[in-house]
């Protein structure tokens, strides 16, 4: 493990230079907090109208009036409700970062060495491959949790703040746990192992981080429906998008695993 | 002397192409070998095999007295490698390149090991310089410093001057030429002839087959005999005559007053021929044993092996 360590470390240090890797991780999340907090904050504070209980230039749009009806909902404020669904749509946020941060390092990393040509001296060392591909994942996986973790909690903290306590409550619901603890670690090994495969075909850094955006792409066409109001976030959908992210990670590491050999890497990787 | 490198037959296919074939080598401890050969006769492919970055297809290889493909583990340990380019991290400094690998190679005290092969290679003062910034030259010798910060028992070289200009080559070639006498293997891949026969032991030359491998001096005498030049203030025909008459040079010829002869036993042939001819009124000016160019060697060598 003191080996993987020491690759985690070079890694950060390494990756961590680049500029446009260091905003997109601190940008990224700041923008994410502000949504939720900066909206909730101004449609808290906005003149109420007396029977909806909504800012006079807030409706409800089509197609969420059925969302409002629904049982979970009964006997809340409009506003909260409407709240509540606007949040929920901002925290699918959230998932973005552990799919692009640990993206962005591993391509980094694995093409920069390909790049630089040090895979060659690096794997002439004692060093078995799981402990290289493990050191890149966890240089990928550890700040992308991390940073995810920490902007969730700041959100969580700032909509205690700003907003009411049942909107603000979400933040803690069984649902919004799961998708923190369970699929978004899951998210962050899709996308260094897809970053891997990735890296191993691709030479410049910007082409394969392009391709690795395009992972987002399913979660984009699942926020869709969500904010058409045409599906409601569940702890079942969580539940069951965790199931299927963690198959394909099954998938995924088998490949990945196939293809970070050293002989693979030596020879079949394009340069 | 302990044999450190022993290959059995070592062979590498690519996709059914050959890139080693049937390599038989023993190299012993302390020794400085050199691989010559051409682009793609197999020497980068040799060092990945022998260095346990790739694995045989059939034979066998032992490292002092690991085997290939069995203990690589142990192997890696005690080899270094410098690889055809650097390989740095460009955007880290030359401390922390080198401190990452003492870390990967467990070297004790890997602050002080780092310190000693910077300032050994003057690059302590530049040490928290990006390497990206250092001369190729530079880069060449933190690679080399990279290889050994482990001390390794075995050094594989592959082209370490290559692509770099006659100064920095020269850099790198005396640092080579330092390590001489630390009592470990150094092999050496490259295409600078002058550079093998300064600081080799013995040359192996690799087109797929090992075709040949002995020390430049037997190389040369097995390919062309040996041949001894006698410089005299006057030849005549009548001292020609005299030397022919011995039978002692399997050939003979005449330039000017120099006289030319391939001797199958120079040690014991010389001393009469000269005698013969001071007999027969000659000044010997000079007696010189005549040495091909490790070029001639190698060129004869493919030559021979198309």
């Amino acid at each position: 493990m003191k080996k993987v360590w020491i690759i985690v470390r070079k890694e950060w240090r390494d990756v961590f230079r680049d500029k446009m890797i260091l905003l997109t991780s601190l940008l990224l999340p700041l923008l994410f907090i502000a949504m939720p907090v900066g909206i909730i904050y101004f449609m808290e504070r906005a003149p109420k109208t007396s029977g909806s209980g909504l800012p006079p230039d807030v409706n409800v749009p089509s197609g969420f009036e059925h969302l409002m009806r629904r049982p979970e909902f009964a006997g809340m404020n409009p506003l909260a409700v409407v709240e509540i669904l606007m949040v929920n749509q901002f925290l699918f946020y959230f998932l973005m970062i552990p799919l692009m941060i640990p993206m962005f390092v591993a391509v980094y990393s694995i093409v920069g060495e390909k790049q630089q040509r040090s895979l060659e001296p690096l794997l002439a060392t004692p060093l078995s491959v799981w402990q290289l591909l493990a050191g890149k994942t966890l240089a990928g996986v550890i700040p992308a949790m991390l940073i995810t973790w920490i902007s969730f909690g700041i959100a969580a903290l700032g909509l205690a703040l700003v907003a009411r306590p049942e909107v603000a409550a979400i933040m803690a619901s069984p649902m919004w746990l799961l998708a923190m603890l369970i699929l978004a670690p899951l998210l962050t090994i899709t996308a260094v192992v897809v970053a891997v495969i990735i890296s191993s075909r691709v030479n410049d850094i910007r082409l394969a981080e392009q391709l690795g955006g395009l992972l987002v792409l399913p979660l984009v066409g699942l926020m869709i429906p969500v904010m058409m109001g045409k599906l409601l976030v569940s702890v079942a959908m969580f539940a069951i998008g965790s199931a299927i992210v963690a198959l394909l990670d099954i998938v995924l590491l088998y490949l990945g695993v196939k293809l970070f050999q050293r002989e693979t890497i030596l020879i079949r990787w394009s340069r | 002397m302990k044999k450190m490198i022993l290959t059995k037959d070592l062979t590498r296919r690519f996709d059914g192409t050959v890139a080693v074939d049937r390599l038989n080598l023993e190299i012993a401890e302390g020794e400085i070998f050199g691989l010559l050969g051409p682009n793609g006769a197999g020497k980068t492919t040799t060092v990945r095999l022998l260095s346990c970055l790739i694995a045989p297809t059939s034979g066998e290889a032992i490292i002092n007295g690991y085997k290939v493909g069995q203990d690589d583990m142990q192997i890696r340990r005690i080899v270094g490698i410098l690889t055809e380019s650097p390989g740095l991290y460009e955007r880290l400094d030359a401390y922390t390149n080198l401190e990452f690998y003492a870390n990967l190679y467990e070297v004790e005290n890997a602050p002080k090991q780092v310190e000693r092969y910077l300032n050994m290679l003057g690059l302590w003062e530049r040490r928290k310089e990006a390497v990206a910034r250092f001369s190729k030259g530079m880069k060449q010798k933190l690679a080399i410093a990279r290889a050994l910060i482990h001390e390794p028992k075995v050094l594989f070289l592959d082209e370490p001057t290559a692509a770099l200009d006659p100064e920095a080559s020269k850099v790198v070639r005396d640092f080579i030429e330092e390590l001489k006498g630390e009592g470990r293997i150094i092999f050496l891949c490259t295409h600078n002839l002058d550079e093998a026969q300064r600081l080799c032991d013995r040359i192996g030359v690799l087109k797929t087959q090992l075709i040949a491998v002995d020390t430049p001096e037997n190389l040369q005498r097995q390919m062309f005999g040996r041949r001894m030049l006698i410089r005299l203030r006057q030849l005549t025909p009548e001292m020609m005559a005299a030397v022919r008459s011995l039978n002692l040079a399997t050939a003979l010829e005449q330039a000017d007053n120099q006289l030319i002869l391939s001797l199958g036993d120079p040690e014991t042939a010389t001393p009469i021929i000269v005698r013969r001819l001071v007999e027969s009124g000659g000044d010997i000016l000079q007696v010189t044993e005549l040495k091909h160019s490790l070029e001639e060697i190698y060129l004869n060598l493919i030559k021979e092996a198309q």
